[in-house]
């Protein structure tokens, strides 16, 4: 069997096992499990309905009365039941909203919403009932379930030859009710749709690039080397999308969080539901939308720039990345049956290991360690190709800084994540086999999970702004014509934030009861960061100065970032002032400044990456005209959408609160009633932010598709990258022959007399020492 | 930034002049001066440090001992807390401050005036031998716009209170939204909030730790009277 062959079936089988792992849940569990007969049917009377039973149900008005009550008879005619059987048969009806209530002994009720027939009401075909409307206007919604038996349960014959059949009626409110859609329908058939889109997409992109041998022979190699590639080029790009394509979720997820909130008092998602989605959308966010295109950039770009074929374990690489679309399936399921994660992204406990918690969370915390997983082999990954493949005379300090934002970002995630990995196993054991790690009616401890999750958490937020500064070095550097401004102090900058990420955790504790002193050092190191985020903005700015800036629409993006980033970080210093952190501590402010800093940071950081790089991925020129379009829409309606939740903050909105009420009079109400205007702006804003972004897709997708071809370098940066030509070949530098690469390329120095070239104090005693040894050595031989 | 970005724009449109000479596979040259990249590391380092400074005074008040610091020690039988803010940096200072307990529940707040000592798995409240007046600490209901029927907690303006707080089940934090304070309750360990009451005021206390289905509209009532 032809090595083809196995791949192609091996994707059947990986496509099967995904599809199972997908619908299963939706098959097996029902949004609070399969509720009885209501769902299933009268399946103990035979398993599927019948025509020739015709239930009916009398007395139910078209247009209710509020709180009147109602005398309904239910009957059903034909079927098996005959007069003179044992038993005539029986109904179940259920009512989505008022009270159903019994008249004699021959109904009984299950519950306000449920009824159904008695021991002694099983020899009649018709029953009645009373129900009460409810108070205030909704659409109802009856089912009504009949069986006609032959009574032959009596002579051991059980229910065998016996019929049902199911009506449902609607009844409607005096002042009519628009239908509501259920919000998991909503963001499932979005996601299924997303999905399709994203399918026909590939499709066409692969039926423009050769429409001659558009067929199954073609398609099916050149799909089976996208999905078992080990290339870092397609590793990348199936990272890139796979981050586009959750980018996309988490988005429809915040819209509904945003529709939900755009009123006071609303009920669009119930409190249930919102929890839901304010935990999937933070999950999506960072750890299947901003990691995988951190990834996607990083799997491109870093060989590429330190010329070296490819990262130093290709097949590990692409486990990495298959990983992550087994661990979103996992942590959607819950989603797909009603019962996804509401823990909130922190997942803190005692909650995550209650019993209040949704089921959904195990699948949820199996999705997580699934990405631990994978962001560890990551880590290892690229820790090594920088270490060991760098070009012949790039040193450590010639390294492009994206790559040592990258170098930095993984050694911080490689440190932080077993923290996190540790945490989220003992979640796991907690809820599956009872273990009590952070029971406290055990002696467990919830605060370890705080400390554990935040010793990862921190780094974490880190761990996506700090490849975005990688970028933003790039983009400057290049559109202003200059070499970057302090490119030491940049890499030290960035290695400060990385040591620094690592001891200011705390200040995400400050209400937790931790001791005053702590709190202390836990302020001052956390104003500590301010200092060399600080060096990295000014250096930017004077790298500026005195160069040509070159308008295009990556430099757009990234003076936008430097914009926003620079407010984030400002708000972000009102938080470990104390006195301060103790009224924002879980308020909108919250929210307000982390989206200034990682949408402001790290999404407008890749975006203009996004601009910067596309050329070189794929070869095509991105329309300028359309990215220009896409900055403006997308920075303006952005600002719409964070700037005024600073001050919802401040008058003391609380974050993950499912609604809000404003008060028109001073004293008791949480919220002045302008609130309930801002939030209604930002609810707009949300909608033209997201869709906003379509521009950029449309952009992608038409670029590749009849884009102008691009050369080496459009934009003249130094770095290697530009080197290959657009798309680079495979590999991307050198060749091997015979178990040895040749033909890489070698880094030049423009600045051989620099002073930074010259070794210093330390690094001369360093080597001294090195050259001792050899000698030692030699002279013991 | 703004100025630069206009100041420094190409003016030779795509025909982009290179202002380090820079060149493909080549590290570009060296650009940066150490004077200027230490005086905005050193600067910004003294404004921080500055910055935690002033931070630090509210950081003892916030968390004084409830043995001698800000607010004395307990008030005895009808002793009165007779707190004092300074106007220059808003700290309030009293005479002696009252017990009363907070417990958290999914999905309700209660109060107790008087805790008892045996209510307390781990920590225990002293007793202190008498009960504190209705004047000076009350617990009621209240209907608020929206969130239905709550609980209230009424105290006194110009008296200061401590609260010992504890969870039944898990991890919640009252937002004492006239104070700007807020403080988690957890089930594992007592933690404490001080309350000075200078003014008289009407306002909410919502739940801002994320606890379950309910938490958005776990709140009471604190009214502050004369």
């Amino acid at each position: 069997m032809n090595i083809g062959k196995i791949h192609a079936r091996s994707i059947v089988v990986m496509s099967i096992l995904f599809m199972a792992l997908a619908f299963s849940p939706l098959v097996s569990s029902f949004p609070t499990g399969i509720s009885g007969v209501k769902d299933s049917g009268c399946n103990c009377h035979g398993a599927t309905t019948s025509d020739i039973v015709v239930p009916t149900i009398i007395g139910l008005p078209s247009i209710y009365n509020y709180s009147e009550s109602y005398e309904v008879t239910v009957a059903f005619t034909g079927g098996p039941s005959t007069i003179g059987n044992i038993n005539l048969g029986g109904f179940h009806l259920w009512a989505s909203e008022g009270e159903l209530s019994t008249l004699d002994a021959t109904v009984q009720q299950f519950n306000p919403s449920e009824v159904g027939h008695t021991e002694v009401g099983n020899d009649q075909t018709t029953w009645t009932l009373m129900w009460t409307a409810p108070a205030s206007d909704k659409n109802i919604e009856f089912i009504l379930h009949t069986n006609s038996v032959n009574g032959n349960a009596g002579g051991g014959a059980g229910s065998s030859g016996d019929e049902w059949n199911r009506i449902s009626v609607k009844v409607s409110a005096p002042i009519e009710v628009l239908e509501q859609a259920n919000p998991y329908v909503v963001l499932s058939t979005l996601i299924v749709i997303s999905a399709i889109l994203l399918a026909i997409t590939v499709t066409y992109i692969f039926y423009r690039t050769n429409p001659d041998s558009f067929n199954w022979e073609t398609f099916e190699p050149w799909i089976v080397e996208w999905l078992t590639s080990t290339d870092h080029k397609k590793v990348g790009t199936l990272y890139f999308l796979a981050g586009m394509f959750f980018l996309g979720i988490g988005g429809i997820m915040a819209l509904m969080i945003r529709i939900q909130l755009s009123v006071p008092g609303n009920d669009f998602l119930t409190q249930d539901q919102y929890n839901q989605f304010f935990t999937l959308h933070g999950t999506t966010m960072i750890f299947l939308a901003a990691m995988p295109l951190i990834n996607g950039f990083a799997n491109w770009m870093v060989p590429l720039q330190i010329g070296a074929p490819d990262l130093a374990l290709p097949r590990i690489n692409a486990m990495s990345f298959w990983l992550q679309p087994v661990g979103a399936l996992l942590i959607f399921t819950g989603v797909f049956s009603g019962t996804g994660a509401d823990t909130g992204w922190t997942g803190y406990a005692p909650y995550i290991v209650s019993e209040t918690a949704h089921v959904g969370t195990t699948m949820w915390v199996a999705g997580q360690l699934m990405l631990v997983a994978s962001s560890t082999l990551t880590g290892v990954n690229f820790l090594t190709t920088i270490a060991v493949m760098r070009a012949p005379g790039m040193g450590w300090m010639q390294m492009p800084l994206f790559t040592w934002s990258i170098l930095v970002a993984n050694l911080m995630l490689f440190l932080s994540i077993p923290a996190f990995g540790v945490g989220l196993v003992q979640v796991y054991l907690d809820r599956v086999i009872g273990t009590a790690f952070y029971d406290a009616s055990a002696g467990g401890d919830p605060l370890l999970w705080s400390h554990l999750f935040w010793y990862f958490g921190h780094p974490e937020v880190y761990v996506v702004i700090v490849p975005a500064f990688g970028v933003i070095s790039e983009v400057i550097a290049t559109s202003a014509r200059r070499s970057v401004f302090g490119y030491r102090s940049m890499v030290y900058a960035m290695a400060g934030i990385g040591v620094v990420s690592f001891i200011v955790y705390g200040h995400h504790m400050f209400t937790s009861g931790m001791s005053p002193t702590l709190r202390f050092v836990t302020m001052l190191t956390t104003m500590l960061v301010a200092v060399p985020t600080g060096i990295k903005i000014f250096n930017w700015l004077k790298t500026m100065h005195r160069g040509s800036l070159v308008y295009r629409t990556h430099t757009l993006w990234a003076l936008g970032f430097l914009i926003t980033f620079t407010l984030g970080g400002i708000s972000g210093m009102f938080f470990p002032s104390m006195a301060m952190d103790l009224h924002f501590h879980e308020s909108y402010f919250v929210v307000a400044h982390f989206h200034y800093v990682l949408v402001g940071g790290t999404v407008f950081g890749f975006f203009s990456a996004i601009y910067y790089w596309f050329p070189k991925m794929t070869g095509k020129m991105l329309d300028e005209r359309l990215g220009v379009l896409h900055f403006l829409t997308a920075f303006i309606s952005y600002n719409g959408v964070f700037w005024p939740m600073h001050r919802l903050g401040v008058w003391g909105m609380a974050r993950r609160h499912h609604t809000y009420f404003i008060s028109t009079e001073e004293a008791m109400g949480s919220l002045p009633i302008e609130a309930a205007g801002w939030n209604m702006f930002i609810s707009v804003s949300a909608f033209l932010f997201f869709f906003s972004n379509f521009i950029l897709i449309a952009n992608m997708i038409k670029s590749v598709i009849r884009g102008q071809k691009a050369p080496a370098d459009p934009w003249g940066g130094w770095s290697f990258e530009w080197m290959t030509s657009s798309p680079p070949p495979t590999p991307s530098f050198g060749h091997f022959h015979d178990g040895v690469w040749s033909d890489l390329p070698t880094l030049k120095d423009a600045n051989e007399d620099h002073i930074a070239n010259e070794p210093s104090a330390v690094v001369k005693w360093f080597q001294s020492l090195m050259v001792l040894d050899d000698e030692n050595e030699e002279a013991s031989h | 930034m703004f100025h630069h970005s206009f100041w420094y724009t190409s003016k030779e449109g795509e025909e982009f002049e290179n202002q380090d000479g820079i060149e493909v596979g080549v590290f570009p040259k060296h650009n940066d001066d150490m004077r200027l990249e230490v005086a905005w590391t050193v600067l910004p380092f003294i404004l921080i440090i500055y910055l935690t400074y002033i931070s630090w005074a509210p950081l003892d008040a916030v968390w004084t001992s409830a043995d001698g610091g800000n607010h004395g020690y307990e008030c005895g039988l009808s002793e009165s807390s007779n707190n004092q803010i300074d106007l220059d940096t808003g700290i309030i200072t009293s005479e002696c401050y009252h017990i009363l307990e907070i417990t958290g529940k999914q999905w309700v707040w209660s109060f107790n005036c008087n805790p008892n000592e045996d209510s307390w798995t781990g920590d225990t409240v002293p007793d202190r031998g008498f009960e504190l007046g209705t004047n000076l600490c009350d617990v009621g209901t209240i209907a608020i716009e929206g969130y239905g029927m709550q609980p209230l907690l009424s105290l006194k303006a110009g008296e200061t209170y401590l609260a010992v707080m504890q969870s039944e089940d898990v991890t919640h934090s009252p937002w004492v939204q006239i104070l700007g304070v807020k403080e988690d309750v957890l089930p594992s360990h007592q933690t404490t909030l001080w309350l000075p009451m200078h003014d008289v005021s009407e306002s909410m206390i919502l739940c801002t730790e994320y606890c379950g289905d309910a938490h958005s509209l776990m709140s009471a009532g604190l009214s502050v009277h004369n």
